[in-house]
Protein backbone atom coordinates (compact mmCIF):
# COMPACT_ATOMS: atom_id res chain seq x y z
CA UNK A 1 0.00 0.00 0.00
CA UNK A 2 2.79 2.42 0.83
CA UNK A 3 4.53 2.02 -2.47
CA UNK A 4 4.39 5.77 -4.03
CA UNK A 5 4.31 4.77 -6.90
CA UNK A 6 1.23 2.77 -7.02
CA UNK A 7 -2.18 4.65 -6.31
CA UNK A 8 -3.28 3.42 -3.25
CA UNK A 9 -6.42 0.93 -3.87
CA UNK A 10 -8.01 0.15 -0.09
CA UNK A 11 -10.65 2.47 -0.15
CA UNK A 12 -13.12 3.80 -2.48
CA UNK A 13 -12.20 7.41 -4.46
CA UNK A 14 -14.15 10.36 -3.27
CA UNK A 15 -15.32 9.01 0.16
CA UNK A 16 -14.58 12.34 2.42
CA UNK A 17 -16.60 13.74 4.80
CA UNK A 18 -18.27 16.96 3.40
CA UNK A 19 -17.02 18.59 6.42
CA UNK A 20 -13.13 17.47 5.03
CA UNK A 21 -14.18 19.34 1.96
CA UNK A 22 -15.41 22.43 2.92
CA UNK A 23 -11.79 22.23 5.46
CA UNK A 24 -9.44 21.69 2.42
CA UNK A 25 -11.16 24.23 0.34
CA UNK A 26 -11.32 26.96 3.15
CA UNK A 27 -8.36 28.84 1.96
CA UNK A 28 -6.41 29.28 5.10
CA UNK A 29 -3.37 26.51 5.63
CA UNK A 30 -3.43 24.39 8.57
CA UNK A 31 -0.95 22.25 9.68
CA UNK A 32 0.58 20.12 12.68
CA UNK A 33 4.26 21.12 12.75
CA UNK A 34 5.59 22.97 15.88
CA UNK A 35 6.89 25.94 14.87
CA UNK A 36 10.65 25.04 14.82
CA UNK A 37 9.44 21.98 12.34
CA UNK A 38 7.51 24.67 10.67
CA UNK A 39 10.43 27.13 10.09
CA UNK A 40 12.40 24.01 8.59
CA UNK A 41 9.85 22.75 6.39
CA UNK A 42 9.86 26.69 4.64
CA UNK A 43 13.94 26.66 4.78
CA UNK A 44 13.70 23.36 2.57
CA UNK A 45 10.99 24.82 0.24
CA UNK A 46 8.00 23.07 1.47
CA UNK A 47 4.95 24.77 1.53
CA UNK A 48 1.87 23.40 3.92
CA UNK A 49 -1.45 23.22 2.42
CA UNK A 50 -3.50 21.68 4.82
CA UNK A 51 -3.42 19.00 7.85
CA UNK A 52 -4.54 15.74 6.10
CA UNK A 53 -5.91 13.11 8.08
CA UNK A 54 -7.75 9.74 7.45
CA UNK A 55 -9.46 7.05 9.78
CA UNK A 56 -11.03 3.24 9.35
CA UNK A 57 -12.88 1.90 12.39
CA UNK A 58 -12.48 -2.34 11.63
CA UNK A 59 -14.20 -4.85 14.02
CA UNK A 60 -12.12 -8.00 14.51
CA UNK A 61 -14.18 -11.02 13.59
CA UNK A 62 -14.45 -14.41 15.68
CA UNK A 63 -11.33 -16.85 14.54
CA UNK A 64 -12.40 -19.81 16.98
CA UNK A 65 -14.13 -22.79 17.27
CA UNK A 66 -16.42 -22.78 14.49
CA UNK A 67 -15.00 -20.21 12.57
CA UNK A 68 -13.44 -20.78 9.12
CA UNK A 69 -9.68 -20.58 10.37
CA UNK A 70 -10.28 -23.04 13.50
CA UNK A 71 -7.17 -25.45 13.84
CA UNK A 72 -10.31 -28.14 14.20
CA UNK A 73 -8.47 -31.34 15.53
CA UNK A 74 -5.92 -31.75 12.80
CA UNK A 75 -3.01 -30.57 12.63
CA UNK A 76 -2.02 -30.14 9.46
CA UNK A 77 -5.54 -28.09 8.57
CA UNK A 78 -4.63 -24.81 8.07
CA UNK A 79 -7.57 -23.14 7.64
CA UNK A 80 -7.80 -19.49 6.12
CA UNK A 81 -3.52 -19.36 6.10
CA UNK A 82 -2.49 -18.16 3.13
CA UNK A 83 -0.07 -20.35 0.85
CA UNK A 84 3.81 -20.06 2.07
CA UNK A 85 2.83 -18.99 5.56
CA UNK A 86 5.28 -19.85 8.35
CA UNK A 87 3.91 -23.18 10.13
CA UNK A 88 5.75 -25.43 12.08
CA UNK A 89 4.28 -28.34 13.94
CA UNK A 90 5.27 -30.22 17.22
CA UNK A 91 5.09 -34.15 18.45
CA UNK A 92 4.56 -35.55 21.75
CA UNK A 93 7.66 -37.84 22.74
CA UNK A 94 5.65 -39.60 25.02
CA UNK A 95 2.75 -41.52 22.87
CA UNK A 96 -0.54 -41.88 24.25
CA UNK A 97 -0.94 -40.44 28.26
CA UNK A 98 -4.18 -39.67 28.04
CA UNK A 99 -6.92 -37.84 26.43
CA UNK A 100 -5.83 -34.21 28.35
CA UNK A 101 -2.34 -34.73 26.73
CA UNK A 102 -1.54 -32.39 24.00
CA UNK A 103 -0.10 -35.07 21.48
CA UNK A 104 0.79 -31.98 18.91
CA UNK A 105 1.33 -28.09 18.56
CA UNK A 106 1.93 -25.89 16.27
CA UNK A 107 3.24 -22.51 15.56
CA UNK A 108 1.28 -21.17 12.74
CA UNK A 109 1.32 -17.13 11.04
CA UNK A 110 -2.16 -16.00 11.48
CA UNK A 111 -2.52 -14.63 7.50
CA UNK A 112 -6.47 -13.28 8.02
CA UNK A 113 -5.39 -11.24 10.96
CA UNK A 114 -2.54 -9.52 8.84
CA UNK A 115 -5.06 -9.17 6.15
CA UNK A 116 -7.64 -7.64 8.47
CA UNK A 117 -4.90 -5.33 10.23
CA UNK A 118 -3.44 -4.15 6.72
CA UNK A 119 -7.21 -3.44 5.45
CA UNK A 120 -7.96 -0.88 8.33
CA UNK A 121 -3.89 0.87 7.97
CA UNK A 122 -3.93 0.63 4.33
CA UNK A 123 -8.05 2.49 4.13
CA UNK A 124 -7.06 5.47 6.80
CA UNK A 125 -3.49 6.10 4.77
CA UNK A 126 -5.40 5.69 1.44
CA UNK A 127 -8.05 8.14 2.92
CA UNK A 128 -4.95 10.90 4.39
CA UNK A 129 -3.48 10.57 0.95
CA UNK A 130 -6.77 11.26 -1.10
CA UNK A 131 -7.48 14.51 1.25
CA UNK A 132 -3.68 15.75 0.27
CA UNK A 133 -4.08 14.51 -3.00
CA UNK A 134 -7.52 16.79 -3.20
CA UNK A 135 -5.17 19.77 -2.24
CA UNK A 136 -3.18 19.34 -5.14
CA UNK A 137 -0.20 18.37 -2.23
CA UNK A 138 3.06 16.28 -3.62
CA UNK A 139 4.13 15.05 0.01
CA UNK A 140 3.15 14.65 3.80
CA UNK A 141 5.47 15.02 6.24
CA UNK A 142 5.30 14.91 9.85
CA UNK A 143 2.99 11.57 9.68
CA UNK A 144 1.94 10.11 13.00
CA UNK A 145 -0.38 6.80 12.86
CA UNK A 146 -2.31 5.11 15.53
CA UNK A 147 -4.05 2.24 16.20
CA UNK A 148 -6.66 3.06 19.22
CA UNK A 149 -9.07 0.44 21.06
CA UNK A 150 -12.93 2.42 20.94
CA UNK A 151 -15.20 2.11 24.07
CA UNK A 152 -15.88 -1.27 25.59
CA UNK A 153 -15.83 -3.38 22.33
CA UNK A 154 -13.98 -5.45 19.38
CA UNK A 155 -13.35 -2.74 17.10
CA UNK A 156 -10.31 -0.51 16.70
CA UNK A 157 -9.73 2.51 15.03
CA UNK A 158 -6.29 3.27 12.48
CA UNK A 159 -5.59 6.77 12.14
CA UNK A 160 -3.42 8.87 10.35
CA UNK A 161 -2.06 12.46 10.66
CA UNK A 162 0.12 14.57 8.52
CA UNK A 163 0.63 18.37 7.19
CA UNK A 164 0.23 18.01 3.73
CA UNK A 165 3.21 20.22 1.38
CA UNK A 166 4.43 21.28 -1.98
CA UNK A 167 7.68 21.52 -3.13
CA UNK A 168 8.37 25.02 -4.62
CA UNK A 169 9.00 24.25 -8.02
CA UNK A 170 8.68 20.95 -7.88
CA UNK A 171 7.18 17.86 -9.91
CA UNK A 172 3.75 16.04 -9.39
CA UNK A 173 5.08 12.98 -7.48
CA UNK A 174 4.70 9.50 -9.58
CA UNK A 175 1.29 8.37 -10.38
CA UNK A 176 0.21 11.58 -8.35
CA UNK A 177 0.56 9.47 -5.02
CA UNK A 178 2.07 12.31 -2.10
CA UNK A 179 5.27 10.90 -0.65
CA UNK A 180 5.62 10.72 3.21
CA UNK A 181 7.23 10.31 5.94
CA UNK A 182 7.07 10.15 9.60
CA UNK A 183 10.06 13.18 9.90
CA UNK A 184 9.80 16.78 10.01
CA UNK A 185 11.63 19.82 10.57
CA UNK A 186 15.25 19.52 11.08
CA UNK A 187 15.16 15.70 10.87
CA UNK A 188 14.15 15.70 7.30
CA UNK A 189 16.50 18.39 6.35
CA UNK A 190 19.13 16.43 7.12
CA UNK A 191 17.94 13.68 5.61
CA UNK A 192 17.35 15.37 2.89
CA UNK A 193 21.51 16.73 2.82
CA UNK A 194 22.42 13.49 3.02
CA UNK A 195 20.86 12.40 0.14
CA UNK A 196 18.03 10.30 1.09
CA UNK A 197 14.23 11.60 -0.11
CA UNK A 198 11.05 9.97 1.45
CA UNK A 199 8.80 7.43 -0.38
CA UNK A 200 6.21 6.55 1.93
CA UNK A 201 5.33 5.15 5.52
CA UNK A 202 6.11 1.55 5.53
CA UNK A 203 4.43 -0.91 7.96
CA UNK A 204 3.57 -4.74 8.48
CA UNK A 205 1.74 -6.31 10.80
CA UNK A 206 2.78 -9.87 11.52
CA UNK A 207 0.30 -11.97 13.90
CA UNK A 208 1.65 -15.87 15.03
CA UNK A 209 -0.62 -18.17 17.60
CA UNK A 210 1.29 -20.61 19.15
CA UNK A 211 -0.94 -24.04 20.07
CA UNK A 212 1.46 -25.42 22.69
CA UNK A 213 2.17 -29.31 22.76
CA UNK A 214 3.25 -31.06 25.92
CA UNK A 215 6.58 -29.74 26.23
CA UNK A 216 6.03 -26.70 25.97
CA UNK A 217 2.89 -26.68 28.40
CA UNK A 218 4.80 -28.53 30.99
CA UNK A 219 7.73 -26.28 30.94
CA UNK A 220 5.90 -22.89 30.68
CA UNK A 221 3.86 -23.77 33.81
CA UNK A 222 6.58 -25.07 35.84
CA UNK A 223 6.93 -28.73 35.01
CA UNK A 224 10.16 -30.34 34.81
CA UNK A 225 10.88 -32.17 32.14
CA UNK A 226 9.58 -36.13 32.04
CA UNK A 227 12.88 -38.02 33.14
CA UNK A 228 15.43 -35.45 32.08
CA UNK A 229 17.49 -33.14 34.26
CA UNK A 230 15.61 -30.64 36.61
CA UNK A 231 16.58 -27.34 36.21
CA UNK A 232 16.03 -24.48 33.29
CA UNK A 233 15.41 -25.52 29.59
CA UNK A 234 15.09 -23.42 26.56
CA UNK A 235 11.50 -23.14 25.35
CA UNK A 236 11.88 -24.01 21.73
CA UNK A 237 8.25 -23.97 20.16
CA UNK A 238 7.91 -20.47 22.08
CA UNK A 239 11.13 -19.16 21.27
CA UNK A 240 10.89 -20.28 17.71
CA UNK A 241 7.02 -18.30 17.34
CA UNK A 242 9.09 -15.20 19.14
CA UNK A 243 11.88 -14.87 16.02
CA UNK A 244 8.77 -15.83 13.21
CA UNK A 245 6.87 -13.32 14.12
CA UNK A 246 9.61 -10.37 13.72
CA UNK A 247 11.28 -12.25 10.77
CA UNK A 248 7.91 -12.12 9.32
CA UNK A 249 7.03 -8.40 9.69
CA UNK A 250 10.34 -7.68 8.63
CA UNK A 251 10.04 -9.69 5.22
CA UNK A 252 6.84 -8.01 4.43
CA UNK A 253 8.26 -4.23 4.96
CA UNK A 254 11.28 -5.42 2.82
CA UNK A 255 8.49 -6.82 0.19
CA UNK A 256 7.35 -3.35 0.00
CA UNK A 257 10.98 -1.51 -0.20
CA UNK A 258 12.81 -2.59 -3.61
CA UNK A 259 16.06 -1.05 -3.48
CA UNK A 260 15.16 1.92 -1.32
CA UNK A 261 16.03 1.79 2.46
CA UNK A 262 13.84 1.41 5.41
CA UNK A 263 15.36 3.93 7.98
CA UNK A 264 14.06 4.83 11.47
CA UNK A 265 12.39 1.39 12.34
CA UNK A 266 10.18 0.59 15.29
CA UNK A 267 9.14 -2.92 16.17
CA UNK A 268 6.36 -3.11 18.62
CA UNK A 269 5.38 -6.67 20.34
CA UNK A 270 1.77 -7.12 21.63
CA UNK A 271 1.39 -10.86 23.94
CA UNK A 272 -1.73 -12.24 24.55
CA UNK A 273 -1.21 -15.29 26.70
CA UNK A 274 -4.36 -18.05 26.83
CA UNK A 275 -2.97 -20.33 29.01
CA UNK A 276 0.63 -22.07 29.60
CA UNK A 277 2.12 -21.97 26.74
CA UNK A 278 -0.70 -20.66 24.56
CA UNK A 279 -0.55 -17.55 22.93
CA UNK A 280 -0.73 -14.70 20.34
CA UNK A 281 1.68 -12.72 19.23
CA UNK A 282 1.64 -9.68 16.98
CA UNK A 283 4.19 -7.83 15.55
CA UNK A 284 4.56 -4.30 13.96
CA UNK A 285 7.00 -2.73 12.57
CA UNK A 286 6.96 0.46 10.88
CA UNK A 287 9.55 2.84 9.25
CA UNK A 288 10.49 5.68 6.59
CA UNK A 289 11.12 4.00 3.20
CA UNK A 290 13.73 6.58 2.02
CA UNK A 291 15.64 6.57 -1.80
CA UNK A 292 18.76 7.61 -2.24
CA UNK A 293 18.69 10.40 -4.65
CA UNK A 294 22.86 10.88 -4.65
CA UNK A 295 26.08 10.28 -3.30
CA UNK A 296 26.59 10.23 -0.30
CA UNK A 297 28.07 13.37 1.09
CA UNK A 298 30.53 12.29 3.98
CA UNK A 299 29.21 14.54 6.63
CA UNK A 300 32.76 15.89 8.38
CA UNK A 301 34.09 13.75 10.65
CA UNK A 302 32.53 14.98 14.41
CA UNK A 303 34.56 16.84 16.98
CA UNK A 304 34.07 16.13 20.70
CA UNK A 305 32.88 19.46 22.36
CA UNK A 306 31.97 20.10 26.43
CA UNK A 307 29.42 23.05 26.32
CA UNK A 308 30.35 25.21 29.29
CA UNK A 309 26.08 25.66 30.60
CA UNK B 1 29.49 15.18 20.15
CA UNK B 2 28.35 17.97 17.22
CA UNK B 3 29.65 18.51 13.78
CA UNK B 4 32.01 21.91 13.56
CA UNK B 5 31.89 22.33 9.75
CA UNK B 6 30.75 25.54 8.71
CA UNK B 7 30.44 24.54 4.99
CA UNK B 8 27.14 22.89 5.17
CA UNK B 9 24.62 23.74 2.35
CA UNK B 10 23.12 26.95 1.79
CA UNK B 11 19.59 28.53 2.39
CA UNK B 12 19.91 28.18 -1.24
CA UNK B 13 21.24 24.65 -1.60
CA UNK B 14 18.59 22.89 0.82
CA UNK B 15 15.97 23.88 -1.78
CA UNK B 16 17.93 22.50 -4.87
CA UNK B 17 18.55 19.27 -2.87
CA UNK B 18 14.98 18.82 -2.06
CA UNK B 19 13.91 19.64 -5.65
CA UNK B 20 16.49 16.96 -6.77
CA UNK B 21 14.84 14.37 -4.07
CA UNK B 22 11.37 15.41 -5.36
CA UNK B 23 12.26 14.90 -8.59
CA UNK B 24 13.82 11.13 -7.80
CA UNK B 25 10.34 9.66 -6.46
CA UNK B 26 8.46 11.97 -9.43
CA UNK B 27 9.33 9.29 -11.73
CA UNK B 28 9.50 5.19 -11.30
CA UNK B 29 12.42 3.70 -10.36
CA UNK B 30 14.66 1.68 -12.41
CA UNK B 31 14.13 -1.84 -12.02
CA UNK B 32 17.19 -3.00 -9.58
CA UNK B 33 18.05 -6.54 -7.92
CA UNK B 34 19.53 -4.30 -5.34
CA UNK B 35 18.54 -5.69 -1.60
CA UNK B 36 17.55 -2.32 0.43
CA UNK B 37 18.83 -1.61 4.10
CA UNK B 38 16.76 -1.73 7.17
CA UNK B 39 17.54 0.17 9.93
CA UNK B 40 15.91 1.41 13.45
CA UNK B 41 18.70 4.03 13.94
CA UNK B 42 17.94 7.60 14.35
CA UNK B 43 18.68 10.15 11.22
CA UNK B 44 21.32 11.55 13.47
CA UNK B 45 22.77 7.77 14.36
CA UNK B 46 22.69 6.91 10.89
CA UNK B 47 24.43 10.07 9.88
CA UNK B 48 27.04 9.29 12.32
CA UNK B 49 27.86 6.39 11.60
CA UNK B 50 28.34 7.22 7.92
CA UNK B 51 31.05 10.14 8.73
CA UNK B 52 32.75 7.38 10.76
CA UNK B 53 32.71 4.91 8.32
CA UNK B 54 29.95 2.42 8.65
CA UNK B 55 26.85 1.98 7.24
CA UNK B 56 23.58 -0.05 8.33
CA UNK B 57 22.89 -3.23 6.56
CA UNK B 58 19.76 -4.49 8.49
CA UNK B 59 17.65 -4.63 11.10
CA UNK B 60 18.11 -7.83 13.29
CA UNK B 61 16.94 -9.21 15.99
CA UNK B 62 17.37 -12.37 19.23
CA UNK B 63 14.96 -14.27 21.10
CA UNK B 64 15.71 -16.45 24.16
CA UNK B 65 12.47 -18.19 26.22
CA UNK B 66 13.97 -20.55 29.02
CA UNK B 67 11.66 -22.05 31.64
CA UNK B 68 12.01 -21.43 35.50
CA UNK B 69 10.54 -25.47 37.45
CA UNK B 70 8.02 -24.92 39.80
CA UNK B 71 8.87 -24.60 43.46
CA UNK B 72 12.18 -22.65 42.45
CA UNK B 73 10.50 -19.63 44.37
CA UNK B 74 9.20 -21.07 47.45
CA UNK B 75 10.78 -20.27 50.87
CA UNK B 76 14.68 -20.92 51.39
CA UNK B 77 17.80 -19.49 51.96
CA UNK B 78 20.47 -18.52 49.73
CA UNK B 79 20.71 -18.12 45.73
CA UNK B 80 18.31 -19.47 43.53
CA UNK B 81 20.69 -20.62 41.13
CA UNK B 82 17.81 -22.31 38.73
CA UNK B 83 16.66 -18.67 38.49
CA UNK B 84 20.06 -17.30 37.63
CA UNK B 85 20.75 -20.36 35.56
CA UNK B 86 17.79 -19.54 33.34
CA UNK B 87 18.32 -15.55 33.42
CA UNK B 88 20.89 -15.95 31.80
CA UNK B 89 20.67 -19.35 29.33
CA UNK B 90 17.71 -16.92 27.67
CA UNK B 91 20.61 -14.05 27.47
CA UNK B 92 22.66 -16.17 25.90
CA UNK B 93 20.18 -17.91 23.59
CA UNK B 94 18.68 -14.54 22.53
CA UNK B 95 22.61 -13.27 22.22
CA UNK B 96 23.77 -16.72 19.72
CA UNK B 97 20.46 -15.37 17.55
CA UNK B 98 21.31 -12.35 17.06
CA UNK B 99 24.68 -13.17 16.09
CA UNK B 100 23.36 -15.51 13.77
CA UNK B 101 21.04 -12.85 12.11
CA UNK B 102 24.12 -10.33 11.71
CA UNK B 103 26.24 -13.47 10.32
CA UNK B 104 23.74 -14.06 7.64
CA UNK B 105 23.66 -10.51 6.15
CA UNK B 106 27.35 -10.85 7.08
CA UNK B 107 27.78 -7.97 9.24
CA UNK B 108 30.26 -7.21 11.56
CA UNK B 109 28.57 -6.48 14.23
CA UNK B 110 25.58 -4.99 15.91
CA UNK B 111 25.00 -1.73 17.39
CA UNK B 112 22.08 0.12 19.32
CA UNK B 113 20.60 -3.05 20.78
CA UNK B 114 17.96 -2.47 22.90
CA UNK B 115 17.72 -5.46 25.02
CA UNK B 116 14.14 -6.32 27.19
CA UNK B 117 14.19 -9.05 29.97
CA UNK B 118 11.19 -9.92 31.71
CA UNK B 119 11.06 -12.20 34.46
CA UNK B 120 8.13 -14.72 34.94
CA UNK B 121 7.80 -17.12 37.64
CA UNK B 122 8.12 -20.03 35.42
CA UNK B 123 10.18 -18.87 32.28
CA UNK B 124 12.87 -15.97 31.54
CA UNK B 125 11.85 -13.90 28.37
CA UNK B 126 15.19 -11.82 26.72
CA UNK B 127 14.46 -9.98 23.35
CA UNK B 128 17.42 -8.29 21.96
CA UNK B 129 16.70 -5.92 18.83
CA UNK B 130 19.66 -3.90 16.75
CA UNK B 131 21.40 -3.06 13.66
CA UNK B 132 23.59 -4.95 11.70
CA UNK B 133 26.75 -2.80 10.76
CA UNK B 134 30.12 -3.06 8.93
CA UNK B 135 32.37 -0.46 7.42
CA UNK B 136 31.08 1.10 3.98
CA UNK B 137 32.12 -1.14 1.02
CA UNK B 138 33.77 -3.34 3.99
CA UNK B 139 34.62 -7.15 2.35
CA UNK B 140 31.90 -9.87 3.13
CA UNK B 141 32.30 -11.05 6.80
CA UNK B 142 31.41 -14.23 8.72
CA UNK B 143 31.12 -14.67 12.42
CA UNK B 144 32.56 -13.49 15.90
CA UNK B 145 30.10 -10.58 15.49
CA UNK B 146 30.02 -7.75 17.81
CA UNK B 147 27.47 -7.11 19.61
CA UNK B 148 26.90 -4.17 21.78
CA UNK B 149 23.80 -1.80 23.28
CA UNK B 150 25.78 1.58 22.70
CA UNK B 151 24.13 3.87 20.57
CA UNK B 152 25.74 4.79 17.15
CA UNK B 153 27.55 8.14 18.70
CA UNK B 154 28.64 5.98 21.44
CA UNK B 155 30.06 3.50 19.34
CA UNK B 156 31.74 6.36 17.41
CA UNK B 157 32.81 7.92 20.46
CA UNK B 158 34.42 4.29 21.61
CA UNK B 159 35.83 3.87 18.07
CA UNK B 160 37.70 7.06 18.00
CA UNK B 161 39.21 6.35 21.60
CA UNK B 162 40.67 3.27 19.97
CA UNK B 163 38.36 0.37 21.54
CA UNK B 164 36.04 -1.71 20.12
CA UNK B 165 32.77 -3.52 21.61
CA UNK B 166 32.83 -7.13 21.63
CA UNK B 167 29.60 -8.46 23.40
CA UNK B 168 26.94 -8.06 25.37
CA UNK B 169 27.70 -8.76 28.97
CA UNK B 170 25.13 -10.39 31.57
CA UNK B 171 24.57 -11.24 34.83
CA UNK B 172 22.40 -12.45 37.24
CA UNK B 173 21.27 -13.79 40.35
CA UNK B 174 18.43 -14.23 42.53
CA UNK B 175 18.61 -14.58 46.26
CA UNK B 176 15.32 -15.37 49.33
CA UNK B 177 15.02 -12.30 51.54
CA UNK B 178 16.66 -13.58 54.84
CA UNK B 179 14.85 -14.76 57.58
CA UNK B 180 15.44 -14.39 61.25
CA UNK B 181 14.66 -16.44 64.44
CA UNK B 182 11.45 -15.69 65.66
CA UNK B 183 13.48 -14.77 68.93
CA UNK B 184 16.17 -12.41 67.12
CA UNK B 185 13.13 -10.93 65.20
CA UNK B 186 11.09 -10.13 68.79
CA UNK B 187 14.44 -8.94 70.58
CA UNK B 188 15.09 -6.76 67.31
CA UNK B 189 11.57 -5.58 66.98
CA UNK B 190 12.08 -2.59 69.22
CA UNK B 191 16.28 -1.79 68.44
CA UNK B 192 17.15 0.34 65.32
CA UNK B 193 20.13 -1.92 64.71
CA UNK B 194 21.47 -3.72 61.08
CA UNK B 195 20.46 -6.89 60.14
CA UNK B 196 23.00 -7.98 58.91
CA UNK B 197 22.05 -11.42 57.66
CA UNK B 198 20.05 -8.97 55.14
CA UNK B 199 23.24 -6.78 54.86
CA UNK B 200 25.49 -9.82 53.93
CA UNK B 201 23.05 -11.42 51.54
CA UNK B 202 21.75 -8.36 49.23
CA UNK B 203 25.40 -7.94 49.30
CA UNK B 204 26.46 -11.07 48.38
CA UNK B 205 24.08 -11.16 45.50
CA UNK B 206 25.29 -7.75 43.92
CA UNK B 207 28.39 -8.47 43.78
CA UNK B 208 27.51 -11.92 42.62
CA UNK B 209 25.68 -10.45 39.59
CA UNK B 210 28.08 -8.36 38.55
CA UNK B 211 30.95 -11.03 39.02
CA UNK B 212 29.12 -13.23 36.22
CA UNK B 213 28.58 -9.87 34.10
CA UNK B 214 32.31 -9.39 34.23
CA UNK B 215 33.12 -13.02 33.66
CA UNK B 216 30.93 -13.30 30.77
CA UNK B 217 33.00 -9.97 29.28
CA UNK B 218 36.44 -12.43 30.08
CA UNK B 219 34.68 -15.33 28.27
CA UNK B 220 34.25 -13.03 25.62
CA UNK B 221 37.74 -12.25 25.13
CA UNK B 222 37.36 -8.40 26.08
CA UNK B 223 38.84 -5.90 28.47
CA UNK B 224 36.16 -4.47 30.27
CA UNK B 225 32.74 -3.58 30.57
CA UNK B 226 30.95 -0.01 29.78
CA UNK B 227 27.43 1.70 30.26
CA UNK B 228 26.31 -1.13 32.94
CA UNK B 229 23.11 -0.85 34.16
CA UNK B 230 22.17 -2.49 37.40
CA UNK B 231 18.75 -3.67 38.29
CA UNK B 232 17.18 -4.85 41.52
CA UNK B 233 14.09 -5.14 43.60
CA UNK B 234 11.95 -8.10 44.93
CA UNK B 235 9.75 -10.73 42.22
CA UNK B 236 5.90 -9.08 41.81
CA UNK B 237 5.08 -12.65 42.06
CA UNK B 238 7.37 -13.91 44.92
CA UNK B 239 8.24 -10.44 47.93
CA UNK B 240 10.47 -12.50 49.23
CA UNK B 241 13.03 -13.01 46.70
CA UNK B 242 14.86 -10.63 45.43
CA UNK B 243 16.50 -10.20 42.23
CA UNK B 244 19.79 -8.44 40.83
CA UNK B 245 21.34 -8.23 37.34
CA UNK B 246 23.52 -6.17 35.62
CA UNK B 247 24.40 -5.74 31.99
CA UNK B 248 26.64 -3.88 29.58
CA UNK B 249 29.06 -3.80 26.53
CA UNK B 250 32.08 -5.70 26.89
CA UNK B 251 34.77 -3.77 25.30
CA UNK B 252 38.69 -4.58 23.99
CA UNK B 253 40.91 -2.17 23.34
CA UNK B 254 42.22 -2.81 19.07
CA UNK B 255 44.78 0.27 19.17
CA UNK B 256 48.12 0.19 20.15
CA UNK B 257 46.96 2.14 23.38
CA UNK B 258 44.14 4.81 24.66
CA UNK B 259 43.71 7.28 22.13
CA UNK B 260 42.83 10.61 23.92
CA UNK B 261 39.63 12.59 22.98
CA UNK B 262 40.20 15.84 23.54
CA UNK B 263 37.02 17.83 23.96
CA UNK B 264 36.72 21.43 22.68
CA UNK B 265 34.97 24.12 24.91
CA UNK B 266 31.81 25.34 23.52
CA UNK B 267 30.32 28.19 25.59
CA UNK B 268 26.94 29.01 23.92
CA UNK B 269 26.04 32.74 23.85
CA UNK B 270 22.62 32.06 23.06
CA UNK B 271 19.31 33.21 25.39
CA UNK B 272 16.60 30.02 25.68
CA UNK B 273 13.58 30.86 22.89
CA UNK B 274 10.63 30.28 23.92
CA UNK B 275 8.32 28.62 21.63
CA UNK B 276 5.08 27.97 21.17
CA UNK B 277 4.37 23.75 20.62
CA UNK B 278 1.80 23.45 17.61
CA UNK B 279 2.30 19.93 18.13
CA UNK B 280 0.32 20.01 21.99
CA UNK B 281 -2.85 20.66 19.67
CA UNK B 282 -3.03 17.20 18.69
CA UNK B 283 -3.32 15.33 22.12
CA UNK B 284 0.13 13.98 21.91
Amino acid sequence: MTDSTAPPAAAPPGDLPEAALRRLGSGAFSSGLTVPDFAACLQLGLQPVGLVQGFCVMQWGWYGSGSGFSRGMNPYNMGGQAQGAYAENYRCPHGYVSAEHRMWGQNFEQSWVQQAWHSGYDSSYARMLEEATAMGAHGVIGVIDRVTHIADSQTSEFHFLGTAVTVDGGPAPAGGVPWTTYLAGQRLTKSIEAGFMPVAVVASMASVRVWAYCMTEYLMEGGRTWGGPSGAHEVEQVTKAHMAVRQIARKHVRAQLGADSLQGAQIQIVKRELSAGDEVIDCTLRGNRMRRFKDFDVVPAPKPTVRLT
Amino acid sequence: MTSTANNGPTMADLRAEMLRGAQSVATLPAPSKERGITSDLSVDEGLLLHAAGWEPLDLVVGVGVVSIPYGVWQWGQGEISVASDAHNGAVRLASQQLRGECDKVQGYGVVGVRVEVEVRQHHVDVELVGTAVRPINGAAHKGNAFLSDLSARDFTLLKTAGWMPVGLAFGASFVYAPRRSAGTAMRQSTQNVELTNFTEAMYSARESAMERMQRSALDDKGEGVVNVRVTEGPMYFAKHAVGFTAWGTTVKLVADQHQYVRPDLILPLNDAVVSFEAQSLRGD
